[in-house]
C-alpha cells in the first residue's frame, strides 16, 4: 500500500516531491509543539491542481491528508497523529497581484510572511499580523492558524486580515470564500470559518488579504516596574484610555532573565517590563499617545521610561521580545522551554492577577513559568520551563496546564489567543466551548464526512495530549 | 548505533524548539534544488535527536543529510537560543562515520591528511622564513607559494618577521568536522609537536577559526586583526578600486570580523559596493563543512549565487579572505565562464603596501 501511494502521489506531483524515506518521515512528524508521530508520506504540491488530486486520491481511499506551512506551530496542528500524507505547502509560493490601490494582495498559501512585507514594502505597504515566526511562518499556516502578533493590538488578528480565499475541499472541489471587497455581507462568512481551523475543514491554496500604508513614523518605549501585579494593571488602563499603542507588550521577570542570558540585551533587571509602540503619519500625534501611555505607566509606579524613534535603539528594544520564546531555555542551565499554556487571552482586567496567578502555580507545581505576551490584545504567553528528560516533571506540567486553564476559563478568558488548540489544547477547549461542541462536529461532518482533513485535532483531539502522541522530547 | 558523541549534545537537543527560525538563511534549505524540511538546520537536528533515541535507524540517506550543511553558522545566529547546529552535526558525523555510514571522498581526504599532512594529499612546497612571529600558513595556501610570499611580505612591511616552519601540517579540521572526531584528539597532539607555539599568526581563516574552538591551549590570531592594528603605521598607495567583498563565514559569523576588512578596504582605497547580503547576514559560497567534496554540485550552485550577485555590480573584483571560499568561486566562475575576477583582499593589501 505504502509503495502504491508513494507511486500515486509521485505521478501527481512528480516523483522528486514526494518521500516516503523514514527519516523524511520523521523530520515531518514533529513541529514546534510537544508531540511527534510519524506519517506515511510527504508530498510538496506545486499547484492548485496538484493539491486538488491528491485529494480526491486520499478521500476516495480514507487516507488522512495534513496541509503543513513552516511546521512552526507550538499546538501539535501540523502532527500527523492518525499517520497519512503530509502536504508540505511550501512550493506554492508566488505573490500573485500586489494591488496598492485596492489595499490587498493576492498570493500562494506557501508565501513566507516576511517575503510578503519584503515585497509590499516598494509599494509602501505592509501585512500587519507581525507573528514572531514571520520570518519561516507561511500565509497558509497563519490563515489556517489565525495567527496573531505584536501590532494586533492595532491590526487586529489574522482573520481581521483576510478577505478570502481559495480552498481545495476534501473531496477535491475548489471554493472561492470571501469577496475583494473591504465589507461584505453576502451569506454565510465562509472565509472567515476556514481561518483557525488548522486545516480540518479544507488545504487553503490561495488567499486574498488586507494591506496596509506603511506608517511614517514609530515610536518605541520601555516602561519598568518592580512589582509584576502594577505593570499588569497598566495594560487595562492603557486600551481603555482610548490610546492606540500598535504594540503593548509586557514581560515578567523570567522572561527578562532568559532573553538577557541568550541575547546579552541587558534589558533592566526588574519585576516587569512593558514595551510599547505607537506608529502614524503626524509625529505630534505620536508623540501624544506615547506620552498618554507613558503617564499611565507613571500612575502604576511605571519608572526609568525611555522613549526613541531611533531606528536601531527600537529594534534592539523589539529584539529582546522577538527572540524571547527560544531564548526562555537559557532562563536557567538544565531547563527547557516547552510549549504548553502558552497563549491564552483574558480580559483586560484581570491580566495582573493572571500574571500572578501563573507564577502561583508554577511554584504549586515546582515548575517555572513565565508571563509576558501581546497584552494589549489580551494574549497571556506562558511556557513551561523545565528539566523534559525527566519523567516525572511531565506530570507537574500536566497539572500546573490543568490549573492555569481552568483559573483562565473561570475569569472568562479562553484557551487559544493565537497559537491554536492542535492536540495539547483540546482538552480545555472541549470544556470552553462544551455547549458549541456539536456545532464544530456538524461542520467538520459536512464539509470532511470521511474525516480526512487533519483528524483527530481541535474538537476531535484525544483529551490527554500527555498520551495522545509520543513526546517529542527523550525522558528518562 | 553507539551514540558517543551525540548522547553530549542531549540536553542541546532538548533546548532547540523546533521553532524552524533557521530556515530563514540556511543555504541549504533555500537552495533551488532541496527545500525539503530535512535539508534545513531544524531537520538535521530532528535527525539527530532521531539518531540518540534510537528513534531511528542510521542508514545513507541520514548521513547524507547530516553531511550536506557547510557550517555557515547562518542558523546559529537566527536561533534565539543560540543552539550549536555545527557542532552537533560534528558529532553526528562521528556517530555516523563509527556506524559504518561515512562518505568515500571524505575518508579520502583525512586519509590525505594523514598521511601527507595536508588535505591534498601531495607534497606541497613550502619555504621557511627565520623570523620571530611563527606564522601557519594552511592547506589552500600551500598549494600558493607565490601568494604567500607576497602575504608573508605585507607582514615584514608592517614589522613582523615571519616565522615558518617546512614541518607544518594541516590544523586538524577534516577529522574534527567531518566525523573523525576519534582520530583528532590523537592528531591534535602531532600538530601541535611539528607546529610547536603557542601564539602564532594564521593565514588561513578556516586554520584561524578552527584552532580558536578546537585547541583550547592554543592562541592563534587571524593575520587581518594584525593588519588592521598595524596598517595605520604605515605609507599606503590608495588603489582606487571599486570591489565588493564576500563575507567568509568563519570571519564573519565565527570570529564575529565584519567591521576589520571593511576598514583596511576603506584605508587602502578599494571603494566597496556591497552586494544583497553581507556580513552576518552574507550568504554562504557552500565552500565549507566539507562540501566541496561531499556534494560539488551543491556547493557550486551556491557559489554561483555569490558569483550573480557580483555580476550585476560595476566593480573590479570580488574580493574574499577564505582560501577556500576564494577556490570554490573561481571554480564557479571558470565552470559558467563569468567575468568577474576574483581577488584575495590580502592582494590587494600587498599591492597598497607596494
Amino acid at each position: 500500500m505504502k509503495e502504491g501511494l508513494t507511486s500515486v502521489l509521485a505521478d501527481i506531483a512528480g516523483a522528486g516531491n514526494v518521500s516516503d524515506d523514514p527519516a523524511e518521515l520523521y523530520v515531518y512528524g514533529s513541529d514546534s509543539s510537544v508531540h511527534t508521530a510519524v506519517p506515511q508520506a510527504v508530498v510538496r504540491p506545486g499547484c492548485l491542481e496538484d493539491v486538488q488530486e491528491i485529494l480526491r486520491y486520499a478521500n476516495d481511499n480514507r487516507i488522512p491528508v495534513i496541509p503543513r506551512g513552516s511546521g512552526s506551530g507550538m499546538s501539535g496542528q501540523v502532527v500527523p497523529i492518525k499517520g497519512g500524507i503530509v502536504l508540505d505547502m511550501k512550493r506554492m509560493n508566488r505573490i500573485i497581484e500586489i494591488r496598492p490601490k485596492d489595499t490587498l494582495a493576492r498570493v500562494e498559501a506557501g508565501v513566507i510572511d516576511d517575503d510578503l512585507n519584503r515585497a509590499l514594502k516598494p509599494y509602501g505597504f505592509f501585512y500587519p499580523p507581525a507573528p514572531a515566526s514571520s520570518k519561516i511562518a507561511t500565509i497558509g499556516g497563519e490563515i489556517a492558524n489565525n495567527s496573531s502578533g505584536i501590532r494586533s493590538v492595532k491590526y487586529g488578528a489574522t482573520r481581521d486580515s483576510v478577505l478570502g480565499m481559495k480552498v481545495v475541499m476534501a473531496n477535491g472541489s475548489i471554493v472561492t470564500l470571501g469577496a475583494n471587497t473591504r465589507v461584505e455581507a453576502s451569506g454565510y462568512q465562509l472565509d472567515r470559518l476556514m481561518v483557525g481551523s488548522e486545516g480540518t475543514l479544507g488545504v487553503i491554496v490561495e488567499a486574498t488579504i488586507k494591506i496596509v500604508p506603511i506608517p511614517d513614523f514609530r515610536s518605541m518605549g520601555i516602561a519598568c516596574f518592580n512589582k509584576l501585579e502594577d505593570a499588569g494593571n497598566t495594560i487595562g488602563d492603557v486600551i481603555s484610555s482610548g490610546a492606540q499603542p500598535s504594540m503593548l507588550e509586557l514581560m515578567d521577570n523570567v522572561a527578562i532573565t532568559a532573553v538577557n542570558n541568550a541575547q546579552n540585551l541587558d534589558l533592566p533587571d526588574v519585576d516587569a517590563i512593558i514595551l510599547f509602540e505607537c506608529d502614524g503619519n503626524v509625529k505630534g500625534a505620536i508623540d501624544f499617545e506615547m506620552e498618554r501611555i507613558a503617564g499611565i505607566c507613571e500612575n502604576h509606579n511605571g519608572f526609568d521610561i525611555e522613549m526613541s524613534y531611533d531606528a536601531e535603539r527600537r529594534a534592539r528594544l523589539y529584539m529582546g521580545r522577538k527572540k524571547l520564546f527560544a531564548s526562555l531555555s537559557r532562563y536557567s542551565k538544565g531547563y527547557s522551554v516547552i510549549s504548553l499554556a502558552d497563549d491564552m487571552a483574558v480580559p483586560y482586567s484581570r491580566m495582573a492577577e493572571c500574571a500572578l496567578k501563573i507564577h502561583e502555580v508554577a511554584e504549586k507545581h515546582d515548575v517555572i513559568m513565565s508571563a509576558y505576551g501581546h497584552c494589549g490584545s489580551g494574549v497571556v504567553h506562558t511556557k513551561v520551563l523545565m528539566q523534559p528528560g525527566r519523567k516525572e516533571k511531565w506530570q507537574d506540567a500536566k497539572l500546573a496546564v490543568e490549573d492555569i486553564y481552568d483559573y483562565v476559563r473561570s475569569i472568562g478568558g479562553t484557551t487559544s489567543g493565537e497559537h491554536g488548540i492542535g492536540i495539547s489544547k483540546a482538552h480545555s477547549l472541549k470544556i470552553e466551548k462544551r455547549d458549541s461542541l456539536w456545532m464544530m462536529r456538524a461542520i467538520k461532518k459536512a464539509l470532511d464526512p470521511n474525516g480526512i482533513l487533519n483528524p483527530g485535532k481541535i474538537q476531535d483531539a484525544p483529551d490527554d495530549w500527555l498520551t495522545a502522541t509520543n513526546l517529542r522530547y527523550s525522558t528518562k | 548505533m553507539d551514540i558517543r558523541y551525540l548522547s553530549a549534545w542531549e540536553d542541546e537537543l532538548n533546548v532547540c524548539i523546533r521553532c524552524a527560525y533557521c530556515f530563514e538563511g540556511c543555504p541549504v534549505f533555500r537552495d533551488e534544488k532541496m527545500g525539503w524540511e530535512v535539508d534545513g538546520p531544524r531537520g538535521k537536528l530532528i535527525l539527530a535527536h532521531g539518531l540518540l533515541t534510537g528513534e531511528i535507524e542510521p542508514s545513507a540517506h541520514i548521513a547524507d543529510k547530516i553531511y550536506s550543511c557547510s557550517f555557515c553558522q547562518d542558523c546559529v545566529q537566527r536561533c534565539s537560543a543560540n543552539v550549536s547546529v555545527p557542532d552537533i552535526m560534528a558529532a553526528a558525523r562521528t556517530d555516523l562515520k563509527n556506524a559504518g555510514f561515512t562518505r568515500e571522498s571524505i575518508e579520502d581526504l583525512v586519509n590525505n591528511v594523514e598521511s601527507s599532512g595536508n588535505i591534498f594529499g601531495e607534497e606541497l612546497e613550502i619555504r621557511p622564513a627565520e623570523g620571530e612571529t611563527p606564522v601557519l600558513i594552511g592547506c589552500r595556501f600551500r598549494q600558493r607559494p607565490d601568494d604567500v610570499e607576497r602575504y608573508l611580505d605585507i607582514l615584514r612591511k608592517l614589522g613582523i618577521k615571519p616565522r615558518v616552519v617546512d614541518e607544518e601540517i594541516c590544523c586538524g579540521m577534516p577529522q574534527g568536522v567531518l566525523g573523525y572526531k576519534d582520530d583528532f584528539e590523537e592528531y591534535k597532539e602531532k600538530f601541535k609537536e611539528k607546529f610547536p607555539f603557542k601564539k602564532f599568526i594564521c593565514l588561513c581563516t578556516t586554520c584561524a577559526y578552527f584552532i580558536s574552538k578546537a585547541y583550547s591551549e592554543l592562541e592563534p590570531v587571524y593575520v587581518i586583526n594584525v593588519i588592521q592594528e598595524k596598517l595605520p603605521e604605515v605609507t599606503l598607495k590608495k588603489l582606487g578600486v571599486k570591489v565588493t567583498y564576500h563575507d567568509p563565514c568563519n570571519v564573519s559569523r565565527g570570529m564575529g570580523m565584519v567591521d576589520e576588512p571593511r576598514e583596511i578596504m576603506d584605508r587602502i582605497g578599494a571603494e566597496l559596493v556591497e552586494m544583497p547580503t553581507s556580513g552576518k547576514q552574507s550568504e554562504c559560497c557552500g565552500g565549507g563543512g566539507g562540501l566541496l567534496v561531499t556534494d560539488n554540485a551543491l556547493a557550486s550552485r551556491l557559489a554561483g549565487k555569490r558569483v550573480r550577485q557580483a555580476e550585476e555590480l560595476d566593480v573590479e573584483y570580488l574580493t574574499t579572505l577564505c582560501p577556500t571560499c576564494e577556490f570554490n568561486l573561481q571554480n564557479t566562475v571558470r565552470s559558467t565562464g563569468s567575468d568577474v575576477e576574483i581577488k584575495n583582499l590580502l592582494d590587494l593589501i600587498w599591492e597598497a603596501l607596494q
